[in-house]
């Protein structure tokens, strides 16, 4: 997936279409510069691409519309952090004191020898004074509206543009009836470019009105989605409440049921969570969460990187699991567990503060580590190593190999 | 060092918690403020300008910025006023946000008293103070590859080959003192390491840290 495309305010020189774009297309917003630099020359297509998305394109911060576009119950219920660095406007302050001076300069041109290109500037205001206009409609998801304004399909569409053509000259034939047909003709062009005109300039404050209906409606849904989930939060707390006040005489349930809902509280609040099945990291943190209550031992987690969990990537969940008991069960605490996915492997580190133990010491019937550890990862094409010492504890080190197509996801 | 008294700043929305937290503190450690928001804190650190301010990721008032409004806020005391993140949230969002306001380190609420300390007093002394969890965020951030080496100093968008194997060893669970043991380098040379990795996390301006942050579990 992508992030949507905005114009993002952080990093933008003029308008923020090449940093956006740069965001969504993941690519370096170098090359996006010097592509749309490049494509100048070809009758000005990218200075015309430029202004598209520049009237197209909704100002936002792409991380945050994605993050804003993910359904309810798999986003964080804590507020995010607002960006306390909010510049004023400088670019669109001095776009507009551009176009008051090429305003400026028209008039006097007109006042003074009339110049050959003096359509030229007029045009280029009415460019720029639409594109601010239209500028208006921050935040808005122009391209969806832009679809939906003249209707959903090509046939609806069709039907709009007919009807208003028709009217039109239906009216135009009513009050000019005795007009020649060439004046007909000039001052049909002439009105129809006067509203042209004004439907340009004013379209942005209806499709803002629009708009706000719209996302008042979203924000609604999404608003009762988040007090239903807040509720069954509440609810579990009163439940581990309850059940604390219960076993009050038992340190170690207390403690245990503590570690559990604050988990569980945690991620609800803070996390954005991912769709079951996608994330290596998440079945990972499942399964700490695991092993930590039965065994009531804290296991300080790092993961770095995700990738989407296949056989291979099950196997090294099932060593690492293993390796996990061994450190909470026979090691000393604290436990430490390191993922990282890297270019094409998988590793895993699992680590604890015993007093260590020598592989060849232990007995060949125990199973234990040589078969559920080591053997698990390879048989999947992976390494395995275990370090041992007095002073440093024990790490098991693990090693699987990915598929780079259809492993590495971000 | 230890013996030396260390004045701080405690800025948390929760009383209780204050609370705790000053009682965990160990004696060379003094709480001379208290503040429960963002103006507040704005407020109290200017006037007493304390060495360290342990304060909240998630504080209510100001522009919604919590800590990291703060922070931003007190920027010109920076050299002589040091900041120590302390939060409930692990989502790396909120920490990388105060880290690159200018805090000089991050660690969780489940942190032990003596722990605490220790961190108040690294970050005193002019240290970065990196949990394992902030060091996997910033493999995260700056890719976890092998391939992409910084080579000069004065690369702020690269680790070097070095700095990441500090920031996995960390990642792993390992003290400074067993990353200089294992690395057979000084814990001095390991705090210079960790001191640039957090000097690049704050001043880099690859595009990417400040996106990836939010974006890494939204896609």
């Amino acid at each position: 997936m992508r992030l949507p495309l905005r114009r993002p305010a952080q990093g933008r020189w003029v308008g923020g279409v090449c940093v956006g774009l740069g965001a969504h297309l993941r690519m370096p917003v170098a090359t996006v510069r010097l592509v749309m630099g490049l494509l100048v020359p070809f009758g000005g297509a990218g200075l015309l691409l430029y202004v598209w998305f520049w009237v197209t394109v909704p100002v936002g911060d792409p991380v945050r519309a994605a993050a804003e576009e993910r359904p309810a119950a798999l986003s964080r219920l804590a507020p995010r952090l607002r960006d306390p660095s909010r510049r004023v406007p400088l670019t669109d302050i001095g776009l507009g004191l551009l176009l008051l001076l090429a305003a400026g300069l028209l008039v006097a041109v007109r006042a003074g020898v009339p110049i050959d290109y003096s359509w030229v500037v007029p045009a280029l205001v009415l460019l720029a004074g639409t594109a601010l206009a239209w500028s208006q409609l921050d935040a808005v998801q122009r391209g969806r509206f832009l679809s939906h304004a003249g209707g959903r399909t090509p046939v609806s569409t069709l039907r709009l543009t007919g009807g208003t053509v028709l009217a039109g000259l239906g009216v135009l034939l009513l009050v000019g009836q005795d007009e020649p047909l060439d004046a007909l003709a000039r001052s049909a062009v002439a009105a129809v470019a006067v509203l042209a005109g004004a439907a340009l300039v004013l379209a942005p404050w209806w499709l803002r009105l629009v708009r706000e209906l719209g996302a008042e409606r979203a924000a609604r849904a999404r608003e009762s989605e988040r007090a239903d989930i807040a509720a069954h939060l509440h609810d579990s707390v009163l439940q581990t409440l309850a059940l604390i006040r219960a076993r009050a005489t038992d340190p170690d349930d207390v403690a245990r049921l503590a570690r559990a809902q604050e988990r569980e509280l945690r991620s609800w609040l803070y996390d954005d969570r991912t769709v079951p099945g996608t994330s290596l990291a998440a079945d990972l943190r499942e399964l700490v969460g695991e092993v930590e209550d039965s065994r009531a031992v804290p296991v300080e987690t790092v993961v770095v990187g995700d990738l989407v969990p296949d056989a291979g990537t099950a196997a090294l969940l099932q060593a690492t699991r293993e390796a996990l008991l061994n450190a909470v069960v026979h090691g000393r605490p604290p436990v430490s567990l390191y993922l990282e996915v890297g270019d094409g492997q998988v590793e895993v580190f699992v680590r604890d503060h015993g007093d260590g133990f020598d592989l060849t010491d232990v007995p060949v019937d125990r199973f234990g580590v040589r078969e559920s550890i080591i053997g698990r990862v390879r048989r999947r094409g992976g390494t395995a190593s275990v370090t041992s010492r007095p002073d440093r504890g024990t790490e098991v080190h693990l090693c699987l190999p990915t598929d780079l197509d259809e492993g590495e996801q971000r | 060092m230890s013996e030396d008294r260390v004045d701080v700043v405690l800025v948390d929305d929760h009383l209780m918690f204050r609370a705790g937290v000053r009682a965990s503190l160990d004696g060379s450690i003094h709480v001379v403020g208290e503040a429960d928001d963002v103006d507040a804190a704005i407020t109290l650190v200017r006037a007493l300008q304390p060495p360290v301010v342990v304060l909240d990721v998630h504080l209510p008032g100001g522009a919604g910025g919590g800590g990291a409004e703060v922070i931003t806020a007190c920027a010109d005391l920076l050299t002589t006023t040091r900041f120590l993140a302390l939060s409930v949230s692990d989502s790396a969002e909120d920490v990388v946000a105060v880290i690159r306001a200018g805090a000089r380190g991050y660690v969780t609420k489940a942190i032990t008293g003596p722990d605490l300390s220790d961190a108040v007093r690294r970050v005193a002394g002019g240290d970065a103070v990196f949990s394992p969890r902030l060091a996997g965020f910033v493999l995260d951030a700056f890719g976890a590859a092998a391939g992409d080496v910084a080579t000069g100093d004065d690369e702020l968008d690269r680790l070097s080959a070095r700095e990441r194997e500090v920031m996995r060893l960390i990642a792993r669970g390992y003290s400074y003192r067993e990353v200089a043991g294992e690395l057979f380098i000084s814990i001095k040379t390991v705090e210079t390491h960790v001191s640039a990795v957090l000097r690049k996390l704050q001043l880099s301006s690859r595009h990417e840290l400040t996106r990836w942050a939010a974006a890494r579990r939204l896609l």
